[in-house]
């Protein structure tokens, strides 16, 4: 794949709630290894159109094509098999169960051993098993958890809530990362280094992320392009100099910062 | 001894095939699927218990082959499999109430038609169901390993891939589809290997009681069974056992603490009070325990004092 062939392309996405047009004909192309900025006011449809994306909801009109496959109106668990991990704005994390639990819950998809071997114990279900497990405590040890696997989720503070949501995504093994407002809640240095451990996921992992944000100075400083959303319309998109100069976007958004 | 087994034999057993329906409740709910299905199946396993022992295999004389019962065993697994699959693709699309209602309506129809059709004897229902064994506790050498088998399945089920699966649908299904967990198979293969078992039971059941008919696998039934997960525990395989266990016995254990020097009112209340004692016992585990009796914490804390003691 070329740098400019896209890896998800969106296009004339539109999904309307009763007579409300929360994304309206929405269209751009997330190119692979990019690190691509969504922003917006709220209301203005960014959570929606990251539903869209993986299969949540489906939209009213438009396509969808990840890596070169048409994804619209697929079923949630196909397109995360595809290689679209995400997390969610309102943690959405099994919260009942462990944080161990959590991410081999993620990572079921790649074990390979039957149901019945593994009830029985089997040693290829076995290595399976611990192959999981050693792969999900690495990626416990990644977002700072690794001493706190057994714990039961819903007990974590907010922001390890947050990182705990980010290794779940990662056991997907995706290409593409959605992030829902990943530094919501966190104060100033720690949204700095939120910003570091993106980046670095990104490189570590050969991964593409898509991430919705409110703080524009993280934004601008961390992504690739950057698109913006306006009462469901996709008002400007660009690299960050070109989108922070647009007189739509400091109208619209800018402005009240 | 002997006596004790003599006199509550029958007890017993239904102690332990109790508990495997309270089983049968319990692997949808692992799924987050609350369906009163299961005396639907029961019922279908009777009857095919009751229709094959009675007119399809003939034995003349002696002891009913215990071959025979375990063939009606498989039957029933694979009848009340397909008819799962059936009832369970369309109605699992429905989500809470309207699953647990869609169930109630199942087991109406099962009841109707067991009542109406001539194959299961309408409403005299079928006689004469021949005996494998001499005693009533001569079932526990069907229904003991039948609950150790279900039983150690179900505790290994949960600790791989298709029981975290489970795990997740229960606790956030939207966010299950989004790791990837093909929601739908999940929930219908958990709702079909508790009508597999729910079936299986219901072979044993006609056996021990030997006659059959549509007041088997009522409504009522599957509140029941409810009730013995939500006081046992509806979070780990154990509490649906103890549920099942505990409250079959508990009626009997009523009954004989009455006697002369107590008074009517208490003797009666005793006796048949058994409804207003279940209820009691629904809102005071719901209000204090609402995770019944045996919680995964329990486990954990009696494993922990356990090998601390060992040490
Ligand atoms: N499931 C839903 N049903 C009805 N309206 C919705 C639903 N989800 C989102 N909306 C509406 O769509 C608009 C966009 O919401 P959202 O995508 O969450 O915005 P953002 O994430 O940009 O803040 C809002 O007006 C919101 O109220
Ligand atoms: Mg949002």
């Amino acid at each position: 794949m070329s740098n400019d062939h896209p890896l998800l392309s969106i296009r004339s996405i539109t999904r309307r709630f009763g007579g409300l047009v929360a994304v309206d004909g929405v269209s751009f192309d997330v190119r692979p290894g990019e690190i691509f900025g969504l922003i917006g006011p709220n209301g203005a449809g960014k959570t929606t159109l990251f539903n869209v994306i993986t299969g949540l909801i489906p939209p009213s009109s438009g396509e969808l094509t990840f890596a070169d496959v048409a994804i619209t109106r697929r079923a949630p668990f196909r397109i995360a098999r595809r290689g679209i991990g995400r997390t969610f704005q309102n943690i959405r994390l099994f919260s009942d169960l462990s944080a161990l639990e959590n991410v081999q819950i993620a990572q079921h998809i790649h074990e390979r051993s039957s149901t019945l071997a593994q009830v029985l114990g089997l040693p290829s279900a076995r290595r399976d098993d611990r192959r999981t497990r050693a792969r999900a405590m690495e990626l416990l040890e990644l977002v700072g958890l690794a001493g706190r696997a057994s714990e039961i989720a819903g007990n974590f503070a907010y922001g390890d809530q947050r990182r705990l949501e980010i290794a779940r995504a990662l056991a997907l093994e995706p290409q593409l990362l959605l992030l829902d407002e990943p530094a919501a809640g966190m104060n100033s240095s720690e949204k700095h280094e939120l910003s570091a451990f993106i980046r670095q996921l990104r490189d570590q992992f050969d991964l593409t992320v898509l991430l919705i944000e409110h703080h524009v100075p993280l934004v601008m400083g961390l992504c690739d392009r950057i698109a913006v959303l306006e009462f469901g319309k996709l008002i400007a998109l660009g690299d960050p100099a070109s989108v922070r100069n647009d007189p739509a976007v400091i109208q619209a958004y800018l402005g009240d910062e | 001894m002997s006596d004790f087994f003599n006199t509550y034999g029958s007890l017993i057993v239904f102690m332990v095939l109790n508990a495997l329906l309270a089983l049968s409740l319990y692997l949808p709910l692992m799924a987050g699927q609350l369906s009163l299905a299961s005396p639907g199946f029961f019922a279908l396993g009777g009857y095919i218990a009751a229709i094959m022992s009675t007119k399809v295999f003939h034995v003349e004389a002696g002891a009913y082959p215990l071959g025979y019962v375990l063939i009606e065993m498989l039957l029933a697994a694979l009848a009340s499999g397909v008819l799962a699959l059936i009832v369970g693709i369309p109605s699992l699309r429905l989500r809470g109430i309207y699953l647990a209602l869609a169930t109630i309506a199942f087991i109406e129809i099962v009841r109707v038609l067991s009542l109406t059709l001539e194959i299961t004897g309408g409403a005299v229902g079928i006689f004469g169901i021949p005996q494998p064994f001499g005693t009533p506790l001569g079932y526990l050498w069907l229904a003991l390993p039948l609950l150790i088998v279900a039983a150690l399945a179900i505790w290994r089920l949960e600790r791989v891939r298709v029981g975290r699966a489970f795990n997740a649908i229960r606790a956030d299904e939207l966010a299950a589809g989004a790791m990837g967990i093909n929601t739908t198979y999940h929930k219908v293969l958990a709702f079909t290997l508790g009508a597999i078992l729910a079936g299986i039971v219901g072979v044993v059941y006609a056996h021990v009681l030997n006659t059959w008919n549509a007041r088997q696998g009522t409504f009522e039934a599957g509140v029941a069974y409810l009730t013995y997960v939500l006081i046992g525990g509806s979070r780990t395989v154990v509490g649906p056992i103890v549920g099942g266990l505990a409250l079959t016995a508990l009626p009997e254990v009523l009954r004989s603490l009455g006697g002369e020097s107590l008074p009517t009112w208490l003797n009666n209340f005793l006796n048949s009070g058994q409804s207003i004692i279940y209820g009691t016992l629904i809102v005071l585990s719901t209000t204090f325990f609402p995770q019944g009796l045996i919680t995964p914490r329990l486990l954990r804390f009696w494993r922990r004092t356990r090998a601390s003691n060992d040490q």
